[in-house]
């Protein structure tokens, strides 16, 4: 996903070009507030996949990325806001 | 009757807790604040009869199946321990997310209230709730309530008091955990959040979408930035530390300890010489010189209470965590880590106790282990005094006692992921953002006077008892006579204390008086500075002619015989040893291990003996040209320490070798 927006350093200005293009899989490539619908929960590590769940992250629901700062995501899922690693964000299918 | 108080995390449980009963349990603005069940009475006027009504406060949960184990103990008690009425505290800002916990509490079939907290609503001002109609569809009364300023508990209490003994009927039922299979249960909580949206639909109304950016986020900007977060949480300790401990702090204690030694004067005055000397030396030097000496830094540690309640109302202390995450991460820890650290800054019973907020095991013992490095309030007089003794520029020393301490967490974490090896498979990292609010002043000075009076009162109790003790048996030799004079050497606390003096003399303080000092420091840190003035016979630490911390300072440095390195040396080796016996019992509760336990104050007392060794040996080569006493003999001890760890950290890479094997 990131490869293909080319140098990591210069993400920021290449990203929207990128953008047009390539569809978003998950969280690190959307677009800031833009309501997408969540896919599914991609991880190994059913204790989250769950406790996100609780959250109202789950397939069928809508998720904004409001912003993102280095390797944290700050998202809103149903009337809250939430930071997230790099990681988890990449775990959000959209 | 008993309620209970049940919600999401940061919902404001505690501060309605607070309001309806008048105790002071902690409370900050971010989620996993309260980690244990508190109860309390309800106050008499919000009664509406004369029967008394008992309050849980539970920790925060988002559903009744957990992921941390605070969030256990609310699932368990409402369950097993059915409370007469849930009050279930509802933030109206999240209700799609908010009433899932609610439709889940509903079905239990214990009456409930719903407390919708408004206290964003005002503001915002875009967004109503029909409270009404919320009501009739989930089968319960909703009271809408404002928590901070203590709106609606008359009200909400009254309901409470009226819902008693009827049954509750649930608006969404579910299949049941226990006996349906994983799919009919996970559809069914789908179905839940289904119905939870459906009314939302119908109940609330939005003017503006929240989703939006907002000033909050151009803050988060800075504040959260990956990088720049770093200097701006590293400034806001520094102020917190400068601030309480030279700026605001020492005059206001100057102010007191004039009093305390107008006190000492009074009282010499009364008893006259009609009392024995032996009663009067142990009443004065004993008691009143021991206790005052402490308690004349209560200032500088009402500041530091007060700062920290204001940062943590504020809702900064969710953004620390998130930057930094990525930092811990890299030493096997999680941005959860910073917050039970921050709070032990404060006291480290609390602090281990946060460390419940973490899932992952091994993490959550290695942060409990290590953060009782933090200086706590406790150690706060033991840092001031040896600053402003052996230090001109007392504001340096104590802030970078701070900034050590974060050097030996991040060197504690690094060994301790050797010892253990990483566990967590995924490590990932979410942590609900909360809204930034103007910190209350108010709130700020409740949580400081509070603290303040648990610290005198600590100080007239376990400290003043230790105290006359340790006067005691400086008095008396083993015969029970009295010690001679410039006999000190045969008194009963010098024969303890002595055998534990000669391990320290690598430490460059291999004296009685100072070994004593710091093993009545693990009753209790404050003990430190008690035993040093009852031992020298010291009565006042803090001038009160000028705003100068000390009193005459190089008197008080050439009783102790101390050079400043063996000073540094002894102020790190009281910081960062193992903690009181009470933080000590806290950790042992949060490992349920013995093996850690002994590990962890194993490890405590080989960091504490090794840094202070490094600091007088080193310390005194580059001052003096040469090596201080003991050089040799102290190797040994470090010797030992590090031998165990490289030893534990071979067995655990021998194991993983045998597991790798096994598989091939």
């Amino acid at each position: 996903m990131e490869n293909t927006c080319g140098n990591r350093w210069f993400r920021r200005r290449e990203r929207k070009g990128c953008r047009e293009v390539a569809v978003p899989k998950d969280l690190t490539g959307a677009k800031f507030n833009e309501s997408y619908e969540i896919q599914g929960i991609e991880t190994e590590n059913q204790a989250m996949a769950d406790f996100l769940f609780t959250l109202g992250c789950y397939e069928g629901q809508r998720v904004h990325v409001l912003s993102a700062l280095g390797d944290n995501y700050v998202i809103h899922i149903k009337g809250a806001r939430y930071s997230i690693d790099r990681a988890l964000a990449r775990a959000i299918r959209i | 009757m008993q309620i209970a108080l049940a919600g999401n995390p940061n919902s404001g449980k505690t501060t309605l807790f607070n309001g309806i009963t008048g105790k002071i349990e902690h409370v900050g603005n971010w989620p996993g604040v309260t980690v244990a069940r508190k109860e309390g009475r309800v106050k008499s006027h919000l009664c509406p009869t004369r029967e008394t009504i008992q309050v849980v406060d539970l920790p925060g949960a988002y559903s009744m199946s957990p992921y941390t184990s605070e969030e256990s103990i609310t699932r368990d008690f409402v369950k097993e321990e059915a409370p007469d009425v849930i009050i279930n505290i509802v933030d109206a800002t999240s209700l799609s997310r908010s009433l899932f916990f609610t439709s889940q509490l509903l079905e239990i079939g214990i009456p409930t209230v719903v407390a919708l907290n408004k206290r964003d609503l005002k503001h915002k001002k875009e967004m109503t709730v029909d409270t009404g109609l919320l009501s009739d569809r989930l089968g319960c009364p909703v009271v809408e309530v404002a928590a901070i300023s203590g709106e609606g508990f008359a009200d909400l209490v009254k309901t409470a008091h009226e819902v008693l003994g009827r049954g509750q009927k649930a608006p969404f039922e579910g299949p049941d955990p226990a006996t349906a299979s994983e799919e009919a249960v996970k559809a069914g909580d789908k179905a839940r959040f289904d119905f939870v949206q459906q009314l939302v639909a119908e109940v609330e109304t939005r003017k503006t979408e929240s989703q939006k950016q907002t000033r909050q986020d151009a803050l988060d900007r800075v504040v959260a930035h990956k990088i720049l977060g770093i200097p701006v949480f590293a400034l806001i300790l520094y102020g917190v530390f400068s601030l309480s401990q030279s700026t605001i702090g020492p005059p206001i204690a100057d102010y007191l300890v004039g009093w305390i030694d107008a006190f000492y004067g009074y009282v010499e005055g009364l008893m006259g010489t009609g009392i024995h000397p032996l009663l009067s030396a142990l009443l004065l030097d004993g008691i009143i010189g021991g206790v005052g000496a402490i308690v004349g830094f209560l200032p500088l540690i009402m500041v530091l209470f007060f700062l920290l309640a204001l940062l943590e109302d504020s809702g900064y202390m969710a953004r620390v965590a998130v930057v930094m995450d990525p930092y811990l991460k890299k030493v096997g820890l999680s941005g959860r880590s910073i917050i039970p650290m921050v709070i032990s800054t404060g006291c480290a019973i609390p602090g281990v106790m946060a460390t419940r907020t973490i899932r992952d095991e091994r993490q959550r013992r290695t942060t409990a282990l290590l953060t009782p490095f933090m200086p706590c309030g406790a150690k706060l007089p033991v840092i001031a005094l040896f600053a402003g003794v052996f230090f001109a520029d007392a504001a340096w020393v104590g802030t970078s006692m701070y900034f050590l301490a974060i050097g030996v967490v991040i060197l504690g974490a690094l060994v301790i992921r050797k010892i253990t090896g990483d566990t967590s498979k995924s490590n990932y990292f979410i942590m609900e953002l909360p809204e930034y609010r103007l910190p209350s002043l108010k709130r700020a000075y409740v949580a400081m006077m509070s603290q303040g009076r648990a610290f005198v009162a600590k100080a007239m109790t376990i400290i003043l008892i230790s105290n006359a003790l340790v006067h005691v048996m400086q008095t008396f030799t083993w015969r029970f006579q009295v010690v001679g004079e410039g006999m000190t050497d045969a008194s009963i606390l010098a024969g303890l204390a002595g055998p534990i003096s000669w391990i320290m003399i690598p430490l460059g303080f291999g004296i009685w008086q100072l070994a004593a000092a710091a093993v009545t420091g693990f009753i209790a840190k404050e003990n430190v500075v008690g035993t040093l003035a009852v031992v020298f016979g010291i009565t006042n630490f803090i001038d009160t002619e000028e705003l100068v911390l000390i009193s005459g300072s190089e008197s008080v440095a050439g009783i102790m015989g101390l050079t400043s390195m063996a000073a540094l040396a002894y102020l790190v080796f009281n910081l960062f040893t193992p903690p009181c016996f009470a933080a000590i019992g806290a950790m042992n509760a949060e490992f349920e291990s013995r093996a850690w336990l002994l590990g962890a104050v194993g490890f405590q007392l080989g960091m504490g003996y090794t840094l202070a060794y490094l600091i007088y040996q080193v310390g005194t080569l580059v001052t003096t040209g040469s090596f201080g006493a003991g050089v040799v003999g102290g190797l040994a001890g470090i010797g030992l320490f590090v031998g165990t760890i490289y030893y534990l950290i071979r067995k655990r890479e021998r194991e993983d070798l045998e597991v790798l094997e096994g598989v091939a």
